[in-house]
């Protein structure tokens, strides 16, 4: 397993190559969303990268809406000299690259893409361009492990470094500042806490993409790198922008020493979809085969009225279960059947309004179902 | 005078809703199967209910799209297959996807067309061209982009397009906010968004006094593209969707008038120079809202973009008081109630098509013909027949509690 990490600056470059690194990824301030270097500084630096024998990652990782993409597009022309591999996450960018130029690609599939399918799809779309694939740091270890296993390309993960939250092309710390707003180039930070959650010192950035933020803790897998070695990772990402590339030389250390607390995520398990059953009510979710209707009024010692939703109706006579939106069930026959005029009938239709026996501890929303 | 109109797109979060938006001028909706979608709180729809949805909506010239547009996992992926071959059997019209996964899952089990939703962030031509080789038929564009680009990349890409122009906009491009999912333990991307961006946060900006920033600086202003109706029509966008399958009935029901008597006019007319349009203008403010923008429709969002506010009601707003269930010249306008009001209020009828008017309200009954001074919700009240009231109509009051 590689190492690949950001360098903006000579001595960047040189801290890489004292670990072995043969590839960097340089970041270019119009193209990459946090992205510093400037044309020249682009070029300086990655003409420095390929005389250490590195191999240049383009980063080209910003959403574009379609006028700023047509803009890019023409510019990218001018570094093709001066970058080995292009690394693009906007599907636009990828299409783009794949009809523009010879260059290997790296795809970012960090966002979506948590199936194999979706994978192996965009595997086959780029074809023999592909260089590697950028997975998603919301896969579990034994996710991961299979995907590895599965795909056939070279997939790089983060190790180390910040989780971005966020990422929206408005500027919002500038709106919040009248006498100071952004100018080209320059970048806003500052440090949210939310009053809905305990976490406090959310790192915010804003510069010309846009406005991003990112977790309180930095996301570390380093203490996995044997285990993510052996199910067949052949890159970890060490991105160190938020606090300096000086950390790389002992990775084996870091945690010790490193000033940003570390999180694991959802490496050991992703339990992000166990509490949606309880964003609803489960009961009143059965609505299939013999379900009859919904209480709409309840008039004590009168009548329950519903709406008929079975395409077979209602008659008297018939046995039904009614499910209070507690849990709580009562089976009762039906013993008279009333339309809205309030007389008795032998049958209403579905959709229509019909009044039965009130039953007591019935409350308005108890589903009804045929037994 | 233009031939060409878009399709008014609406929200359908249960089979009501869905009839309440096609009644009210809806072309086509999307709805939610119990699995797949975005709205994992949403009532959603059983086998039944998406069966019997079809079957209304194509009675009436309307179109169905079904949303599996969640991050979907492998596991959830061995369950779609099922799914997919059911919606062609019930002949939906389309499905919304935002992951390919999902896509060749549908195009290995059927022949759905297939949409690509807004939580792909589709920007521009070339990924709009992507998509299209993929098996996409439309995209749903990603809400930073204006008309004008729209209009181009449908033309470049030679795809239908839809746009968002009207509700509520996740300040994140789409599908690129995880903030749930690291704070809350609820995957955002899979249905379980619990609207963080919409909470105040406090912001050390670095300044020389030790006060922070209170701001709800990541919640968007609603969006409201009424008066950009021309530019859609001009740039020839096929769909014109209006967010919100978890909102009421009634903005289901008054979005849907709205958006279509618009076209309407517009087609009957080739302008919108009317008085109609403050008195539309009117009726979107009626429903519940932030301050609306127009977002980046023209030119990207500004800082006038940003709500910076608590959730609160407007002064303008009202409420829906209930539904017509049933009317007949005997038995009289039956109406469930979902806000309480008294014998002599002002009430207005919604009728699916023409200006709203009023509800007489000085003889109120019970299901049981026994007099009602203040109703309640959940109950069933009569009132005298009306021969413009129809099953369906909504019924509101201003600023009823």
């Amino acid at each position: 397993m590689k190492y690949v990490s950001f360098a903006s600056s000579i001595h960047d470059l040189g801290l890489l190559k004292e670990q072995n690194h043969d590839e960097v990824i340089l970041s270019h301030r119009d193209f990459s969303r946090l992205g510093k270097l400037d044309d020249e500084g682009f070029i300086s630096l990655s003409r420095e990268a390929k005389k250490l024998g590195m191999r240049v990652v383009f980063e080209w990782d910003i959403l574009m809406t379609e006028n700023v993409f047509t803009l890019l597009a023409s510019k990218i022309k001018t570094f093709d000299l001066h970058y080995d591999v292009l690394r693009v996450q906007d599907p636009g960018a990828l299409e783009w690259s794949l009809h523009n130029t010879n260059k290997p690609l790296q795809f970012v599939a960090e966002n979506a893409n948590r199936n194999l399918e979706a994978l192996k799809g965009w595997c086959d779309y780029i074809g023999s361009r592909l260089d590697r694939l950028v997975l998603s740091i919301e896969l579990s270890k034994n996710t991961l492990s299979e995907f590895l296993t599965k795909l056939e390309v070279p997939c790089e993960l983060l190790g180390l470094g910040r989780i971005l939250l966020f990422y929206t092309p408005r500027n919002l710390l500038s709106a919040l500042n009248e006498e100071e707003k952004l100018s080209y180039n320059q970048e806003l930070f500052a440090l949210g806490e939310s009053e809905e959650s305990p976490h406090k010192g959310f790192p915010i950035i804003e510069n010309k993409h846009g406005t991003f933020m990112f977790h309180i803790k930095e996301f570390c897998l380093l203490e996995f790198r044997e285990e993510l070695k052996n199910m067949g990772l052949s890159h970890m990402r060490i991105d160190l922008r938020s606090e300096g590339l000086q950390f790389i030389k002992d990775l084996d250390n870091l945690k010790e020493v490193y000033p940003q607390d570390l999180m694991k995520g959802f490496f050991l398990v992703n339990k992000t979809d166990v509490l949606f059953p309880k964003l609803k009510n489960s009961r009143l979710q059965k609505r299939e085969g013999n379900y009859l209707g919904e209480i709409i009024e309840v008039d004590k010692s009168n009548h329950l009225a519903l709406l008929v939703k079975h395409p077979q109706g209602i008659r008297p006579g018939m046995d039904i279960k009614i499910i209070h939106p507690k849990g709580e069930e009562f089976f009762v026959k039906i013993h008279w059947l009333k339309n809205s005029s309030l007389n008795e009938v032998d049958h209403i239709e579905q959709n229509q309004l019909a009044l039965i026996p009130y039953v007591g501890g019935v409350w308005v929303k108890s589903h009804l179902f045929i037994e | 005078m233009s031939s060409f109109m878009p399709e008014i797109l609406s929200p359908a979060g249960s089979l009501d809703k869905l009839k309440v938006a096609i009644l009210y001028g809806a072309n086509a909706v999307y709805v939610g199967g119990q699995k797949f979608g975005l709205r994992t709180a949403a009532e959603n729809f059983t086998m039944d209910e998406l069966r019997e949805g079809v079957i209304f909506a194509h009675q009436r010239g309307a179109k169905v799209y079904v949303v599996l547009n969640s991050f979907l996992h492998d596991k959830d992926l061995t369950e779609l297959p099922e799914f997919v071959e059911f919606l062609e059997q019930i002949k939906i019209d389309a499905v919304i996807v935002s992951d390919l996964g999902v896509i060749k899952t549908v195009r290995a089990h059927s022949n759905i067309d297939i949409h690509i939703s807004t939580q792909a962030s589709t920007l521009n031509v070339e990924a709009a061209k992507l998509w299209k080789k993929m098996g996409a038929t439309r995209i749903v564009l990603g809400r930073e982009v204006s008309v004008k680009e729209a209009g181009k990349i449908k033309r470049e890409a030679g795809i239908e397009i839809e746009m968002f122009i009207h509700g509520s906009m996740c300040m994140a491009y789409s599908g690129n906010c995880v903030i749930s999912n690291f704070t809350q333990g609820r995957d955002s991307n899979r249905g379980g968004c619990a609207h963080s961006c919409r909470f105040e946060y406090s912001l050390d900006m670095g300044l020389d006094t030790e006060e922070k920033k209170k701001a709800f600086f990541m919640s968007s202003k609603d969006l409201e593209g009424l008066r950009v109706l021309p530019e859609f029509i001009a740039e020839e966008i096929d769909s014109l969707k209006i967010e919100g399958r978890m909102k009421s009935h009634l903005y289901a029901g008054t979005m849907s008038k709205v958006y279509s008597e618009a076209l309407n006019y517009y087609r009957d007319h080739g302008n919108f120079l009317s008085d109609k349009l403050t008195i539309w203008e009117e009726e979107l403010s009626k429903v519940s809202h932030r301050a609306y923008t127009k977002a980046s429709l023209l030119e990207p969002a500004g800082d006038e973009s940003i709500f910076n506010e608590r959730e609160n009601h407007t002064a303008n707003e009202w409420q829906m008081v209930g539904s017509v269930v049933e009317v007949s010249t005997q038995g009289g306008i039956i109406i469930e109630v979902r806000n309480a009001f008294n014998q002599g209020d002002y009430l207005e009828v919604i009728p699916f098509k023409g200006d709203a008017f009023p509800l007489k309200t000085l003889e109120i009954m019970d299901l049981s013909f026994r007099p009602v001074l203040r109703t309640k919700p959940s109950t069933l009240i009569r009132l005298p027949f009306h021969e413009n009231v129809s099953v369906h109509n909504l019924v509101r009051a201003r600023g009823t509690k």
